[in-house]
């Protein structure tokens, strides 16, 4: 590659991976990884999903791309609002498609830990709590999360707090890219500078990688799409991701 | 026959007693009612109660003046690049306050209960996940023979719900542009409703579009009117998440008192 490829750009464009066309498709607060890539999804990929958020956003054409994944400029240009209440009752129902929701740990069953660090009644670190998660993740048709660090104390074999059960159908880090086979998180492929030995020594948990390979590297239009949408290179700076 | 709501925020917040359980509205750095925030750290308020799926400064700041008791949220954080909330996470740590932790639906759900006036309210989701055993909450099989189970939230009633709005009149009656979060229900489920608002709009003027109203009037109690209230966060469409001041304020080094002297409040008459 050329630049390589960043952690912070794999993420995304892998996130954006898991859209597929005519499916509703949301993304929420403390989510800028997920929003940027519901918003490249729109600019390279040709079939149309919808796309809703946090903000009140219905197929959106925000003016500028906000720091805050919740700022209300991501419902501008939209048809309706479409508020809190409203996106969690149609996720209930059944009619989430896919859900992007953020993370601390992941174990692998793909349940998540956003409540604490240490035991909840004494946390070393008390983290930003329930969100989404509890009730998104067991009735989203598909959830998937991502973490921007990926290592034995983010991908963990026990989760401190089990915030949300049901399983990830999907985890992207910026080494690796996971998907649930068999009610486990397995591996489909890893960033083509790391290796599998590699994540499988930075991940707590087993899984299975049978007909795990390279990730495909990203398409002039994913790379485009992105640079598009940071084009200073600020988000991509204050994530601060590295692979190693 | 009427008669007027509109008084000043720091007549507004007199109404508020030590103790007190305050749903605030807005989500993050948007649309919170920060001045009133800030009004009741001014004003040396006590033991509260906070409810709110998604509080970030507001609660923060609050712990960081020692008003706040419990809480009762969903997700906790500044968001944008600030991470974690950082007094709100020492108070829970410290055990300061006591945290009733929540998935931002099952606080939903319980407002809806206050709301529709039942005792608990059931919730999609939660399955599998720790929060239950925690709260002591209760699940229950369908009483109609589907065989499922479903999780039932109790009641949540805050004292007082209290909204930044984009316009409000001298009736209460508010309007909010953009995403209105989980005001409406909040405003429903709650015993009493504090508009703040950006602007003083006629009566008038709600007459002719009557739908855009998100509170009417008869439910409201109080109304302040400050521009600039939801500062340092934004409310659309008129002004944006002012970056600089929550970094001035997230920084240790500077302190709460030189931050609340920045606020837009205070050069309102109130605090002539």
């Amino acid at each position: 590659m050329r630049e390589g490829w960043s952690g912070f750009a794999y993420i995304v464009t892998n996130l954006a991976r898991f859209i597929r066309p005519g499916e509703v498709t949301f993304s929420g607060v403390n989510s800028t990884p997920a929003m940027l890539a519901c918003l490249a999804a729109k600019r390279a990929y040709d079939f149309d999903f919808v796309y809703i958020n946090v903000a009140g956003g219905v197929q959106p054409a925000p003016s500028r791309i906000p720091i805050s994944s919740s700022d209300p400029v991501l419902a501008e240009g939209s048809t309706a609002i479409f508020a809190n209440e409203d996106f969690y009752d149609l996720c209930t129902r059944g009619g989430m498609d896919l859900c992007f929701l953020g993370a601390a740990q992941v174990d692998g069953l793909g349940r998540t830990n956003v409540s604490s660090i240490g035991d909840w009644h004494n946390p070393k670190v008390r983290l930003p709590g329930g969100g989404g998660g509890a009730v998104m993740l067991p009735t989203a048709r598909r959830a998937v999360t991502w973490r921007t660090e990926h290592s034995k104390r983010t991908m963990v074999e026990k989760l401190d707090f089990v915030t949300a059960a049901g399983g990830m159908h999907g985890v992207v880090t910026p080494i690796a890219v996971f998907v649930k086979r068999d009610g486990r998180l397995a591996l489909q492929s890893w960033h083509p500078e790391a290796s599998l030995d590699e994540v499988r020594a930075r991940t707590g948990f087993e899984f299975d990688a049978a007909g795990a390979t390279p990730t495909t590297l990203p398409t002039t239009r994913e790379v485009e799409a992105l640079r598009s949408l940071d084009p200073e290179g600020q988000f991509e700076r204050d994530a601060k991701v590295s692979l190693r | 026959m009427s008669t007027s709501k509109i008084m000043t925020l720091s007549e507004m917040v007199e109404l508020v007693p030590d103790g007190a359980s305050l749903a605030l509205g807005g989500s993050f750095l948007h649309r919170g009612p920060f001045a009133f925030v800030r009004e009741l750290i001014r004003q040396s308020r006590e033991g509260l109660e906070i409810v709110k799926q998604s509080p970030g400064y507001d609660i923060d700041i609050l712990c960081r003046a020692g008003c706040v008791a419990r809480a009762r949220a969903g997700i906790v954080a500044m968001e944008g690049n600030f991470g974690l909330a950082p007094w709100y996470r020492r108070a829970v740590e410290k055990k300061e306050i006591v945290l009733e932790e929540h998935a931002c639906a099952t606080l939903t759900a319980g407002l809806r209960a206050a709301a529709y006036g039942v005792p608990f309210q059931p919730v999609g989701g939660v399955h599998g996940s720790d929060l239950p055993a925690l709260n002591r909450w209760a699940s229950i099989t369908d009483p109609y023979g589907s065989g499922k189970d479903v999780w039932v939230i109790p009641a949540i009633q805050p004292d007082i719900a209290v909204i930044h709005a984009n316009e409000v009149n001298e009736l209460g009656d508010a309007r909010v542009y953009g995403t209105f979060n989980w005001d409406r229900i909040m405003s429903r489920a709650a015993k009493k409703v504090f508009v703040v608002a950006e602007k003083l709009a006629s009566v008038a003027s709600f007459r002719e579009r009557p739908e855009l109203t998100l509170i009417p009037g008869f439910m409201v109690q109080a109304v302040a009117v400050v521009p600039n209230g939801a500062w340092p966060g934004s409310c659309w469409p008129l002004y944006e998440v002012d970056y600089p001041a929550v970094e001035d304020y997230m920084n240790t080094e500077s302190s709460l008192e030189a931050h609340m002297a920045r606020a837009p409040e205070i050069a309102e008459p109130a605090h002539a």
